[in-house]
């Protein structure tokens, strides 16, 4: 189920909110734990047992790894926990790239298997696997409640594209949490702004890659306008997704870790990554990264480690050699930018390094989106006049000025201007009672527009839902 | 004041969310939704199958989105969005110049109107042979106003030297010059009848009727109003709506129309105006097969006219000079078994189709 869907918005929702309001503070986990997994297998019937048997298997797996610790065995069932997970993943997501790597290796022709990646399995299994992790390190107790487990592995709003939560996040809050008139009031906020970015952003940049991809008047401008709007898209996706998250956690007395701060206004690639899907970097840094030694080791190790990280990141993107590459990508920038470039990036100003790192980005995410390794090459040539196209076409003229206003607001939107301007005018007696006044009728104004483009049928999936 | 701030927040949200819903409860599923002109979802059936398989999920959505609570409403909002509050030039490709509403038609698929052209050298080749046999193109009315509007719109020129490159043993009429954006009904995507009067006159001299052509005054108008063509409800803005205008004659009085071989029906059907489609008046709306018989026509020669939408408002106006008038839409019927219909000898034979049809030239069976 999307949350931008007539039936999370005006069904779901209303019914899981009237549940969770009527039931006693002792039953709020069942009813979470029972909307979840409705909201699961609404999208997933068959692979909800797959939430259920990672969940059941993690639950078990840490209690044993608690009775065990400091034994030789709590290893063991570390492992083999790890291995329910990554074997889950490894088959439901790899499988058929495997596969095909495996033919395309040794010249076989084994058949694919075409299994359908199920909605959110990278995000649950990296979220169960670092709950076991940290059961392991010490750093969270095993969770006794098969019911409360439950529900943080399931938990509707963070599901099926993150941010990725780790139980230690929100393990106080499973137990214990208030429901406050502010947190609530800001969750609607911070929901219906994320919602708006998904489907009045995202979507219109959405559109513009998909009249780019089925036009036949193709043009280096073309190509152009297509890479920006994609980058656009990602991330008010993206973004928006995180929003709609974290506001519908507050809703419900959870605070989700932030996801993103306006990645875009980066001076450098390793700030962006600071600043972009902020949940999984860390993920990789504690699980993958500091494991591997981090950067205490020699240098040499760290530039293997930081590549190694970096290949993992884009591999988890997507079972395609293109992601492999997009993550090579910025591993390779990150570490030119370690070793050479940083220091001169911090000296340069304001202008040149963002404008690098937004050309960086626009053709990382080229990279990201292309259909293979050879649509990468395409793209790119494209995009430089390699393929023999003119230089504008006329689609492209006309869909510049289609977009240019949405473009417009998408880029002031990825800056920090509008939440600047809002803390402007609130230092004024005057205009903070206007935006106080604003912000419920904000509510109504992008919550009826946001209507008005579902129920006219716009352009809607999600992005990170493939992942 | 922060305190009323999230009570109001927190109440607008609920009204909302739980307002609609319930809208939703209560007021009953409609059947149609006239300004689509398309049947509206059911309640999906529940049954194991849909559920484990995800359709009824998306099958529940649609269904949701169909009986939304004020649809029509809030695609009005919608289209107010994109046009005036983003500035965009069209929503769902659908784009307004002045007070006319129109449809993108766009990129021209060469492969399908040369598909078009030799399904028409098929049938001459099967059925036509010797006959006189003529053809033209109406330009839809994007030709007049989408390029001149900076809106992409097909390489007219190439359609038309494809057609004329292609198709064979037919006399070609060139209507273009015929037709002003003004002949077009400004919510809809067909000409108006009223306005054919230049037409008729390049196609009665390509087909050899000129000596006998009737003054348009000579016609009588019949106006029915308003008239909200397909274009209105893609639009969703509120426009004005059109006057829809037929014409008779005396000459045509005592024609009798048949449609899929069946008698009785009158040429203009009247009675399907406030139905789904109100150009459906003309000879009503999309049929395989009509005829229409005249006793009084100017000549005993008959027409076959092979036609798609256009030709039902511009074939009344052939009936005062042939005694029967035969329209045949090789969209919904397999042109190789027309002769289980249709007894081919000496007729005149029009192939009338518009660039819309011939761009999508892969409909014709």
């Amino acid at each position: 189920m999307l949350f931008s869907s007539v039936t999370f918005l005006y069904v779901f929702l209303p019914v899981v909110l009237v549940a969770y309001l009527l039931v006693p503070k002792k039953a709020k986990n069942h009813v979470l734990l029972a909307a979840s997994l409705f909201f699961y297998f609404f999208g997933e019937p068959v692979y909800v047992s797959l939430l259920i048997i990672s969940s059941l298997s993690d639950f078990f797996h840490s209690l044993a790894i608690e009775k065990c610790r400091g034994t030789k065995k709590a290893k063991w069932l570390l492992i083999s926990s790890l291995c329910v997970n990554l074997a889950m993943l490894g088959f439901f997501k790899y499988i058929d790239f495997f596969i095909v790597t495996f033919n395309g290796l040794t010249g076989l022709a084994i058949p694919t298997l075409n299994v359908p990646l199920p909605i959110g399995i990278s995000f649950f299994t990296f979220q169960t696997m670092s709950y076991t992790i940290d059961v392991y390190r010490g750093n969270v107790r095993a969770q006794k409640n098969l019911a409360t487990m439950g529900t943080f592995v399931s938990l509707f709003p963070q599901l099926v594209a993150g941010p990725i939560v780790r139980y230690s996040d929100i393990a106080e809050e499973l137990e214990h949490r208030e429901h406050h008139l502010q947190n609530v009031a800001d969750g609607i906020r911070r929901f219906v702004y994320g919602l708006g970015k998904k489907v009045l952003i995202a979507n219109a940049m959405g559109e513009l890659c998909a009249l780019f991809r089925s036009s036949p008047d193709q043009s280096v401008l073309f190509y152009w306008l297509y890479a920006i709007a994609f980058t656009l898209q990602i991330y008010f996706d993206f973004s928006g997704y995180s929003d709609m998250a974290i506001g519908l956690g507050k809703m419900f007395g959870f605070n989700f870790p932030e996801n993103f701060d306006h990645p875009y206004t980066s001076r450098s690639v390793t700030e962006f990554w600071r600043r972009w899907h902020m949940t999984m970097g860390g993920w990789f840094r504690d699980y993958v990264y500091i494991p591997l030694d981090g950067n205490r080791c020699s240098k040499w190790k760290w530039l293997r480690n930081i590549l190694v990280v970096w290949m993992v990141t884009g591999f988890w993107h997507g079972a395609a050699w293109n992601f492999v590459l997009w993550g090579l990508m910025f591993g390779i920038l990150l570490l030119v930018e370690k070793l050479w470039l940083g220091k001169w990036l911090e000296k340069a100003g304001n202008v040149l390094p963002r404008i690098y790192l937004m050309f960086t980005v626009i053709i990382s995410f080229v990279v990201f989106n292309a259909s293979s390794l050879p649509g990468v090459w395409q793209d790119l040539k494209g995009m430089f006049g390699g393929l023999n196209i003119p230089l504008v076409s006329a689609e492209a003229v006309y869909q510049l000025k289609n977009f240019a206003l949405p473009i417009m607001l998408a880029v002031l939107g990825s800056t920090f201007l509008p939440n600047r301007l809002v803390d402007k005018i609130r230092t004024v007696k005057a205009g903070n009672a206007i935006v106080t006044v604003l912000e419920p009728v904000s509510i109504v104004v992008l919550m009826v527009l946001v209507t008005a483009c579902l129920v006219d049928g716009s352009f809607n999936p999600f992005l990170y839902f493939r992942f | 004041m922060e305190k009323m701030k999230n009570w109001a927040t927190i109440a607008v949200f609920a009204l909302l969310i739980f307002g609609l819903v319930i809208a939703h409860v209560i007021i009953p599923d409609a059947t149609h939704s006239l300004s689509e002109r398309r049947e509206l979802s059911k309640f999906p059936a529940i049954t194991a199958d849909s559920v484990f398989s995800g359709d009824w999920g998306t099958d529940f959505e649609e269904y949701l989105l169909d009986h939304f609570p004020g649809r029509d409403g809030f695609r009005t909002v919608k289209a107010i969005l994109r046009y005036k509050l983003l500035a965009q030039k069209d929503n769902n490709k659908v784009f307004l110049v002045g007070d006319g509403i129109f449809k993108m038609e766009y990129p021209l698929n060469e492969n399908q109107v040369v598909y078009a052209a030799q399904k028409f050298n098929w049938i001459y080749e099967k059925y036509l042979q010797g006959m006189r046999v003529f053809y033209s193109v109406i330009p839809d009315k994007n030709y007049f106003a989408a390029a001149q509007n900076g809106y992409p719109a097909l390489d007219y020129d190439r359609l038309y030297q494809l057609m004329n490159d292609n198709v064979q043993n037919m006399t070609y009429a060139d209507i273009r010059d015929c037709l002003t954006l003004s002949d077009f009904y400004r919510t809809d995507t067909h000409w108006r009848q009223e306005c054919l009067g230049k037409v008729m006159e390049v196609l009665a001299k390509t087909m050899g009727f000129s000596d006998l052509l009737l003054s348009m005054d000579s016609f009588e108008q019949h106006k029915l109003s308003p008239f909200k063509g397909v274009y209105y409800g893609q639009a969703a803005m509120p426009l004005k709506a059109d006057d829809l205008v037929y014409l008779t004659h005396s000459l045509m009085a005592n024609a009798q129309t048949s449609v899929q071989m069946q008698e009785g029906f009158p040429i203009y059907a009247t009675d399907k105006f406030e139905g789904m489609d109100g150009y459906d008046v003309f000879l009503s709306g999309a049929q395989s097969f009509v005829e229409i018989t005249n006793p009084d026509a100017l000549t005993d020669k008959e027409l076959i006219i092979f036609r798609d939408s256009f030709g039902s408002s511009i074939a009344p106006l052939f009936v005062p000079y042939y005694a029967k008038v035969t329209l045949v839409d090789i969209r919904y019927t397999p042109s190789s078994m027309l002769d289980k219909n249709i007894e081919f000898a000496d007729q005149d034979v029009l192939f009338l189709y518009s660039t819309l049809v011939l761009n999508n030239g892969m409909v014709l069976k």
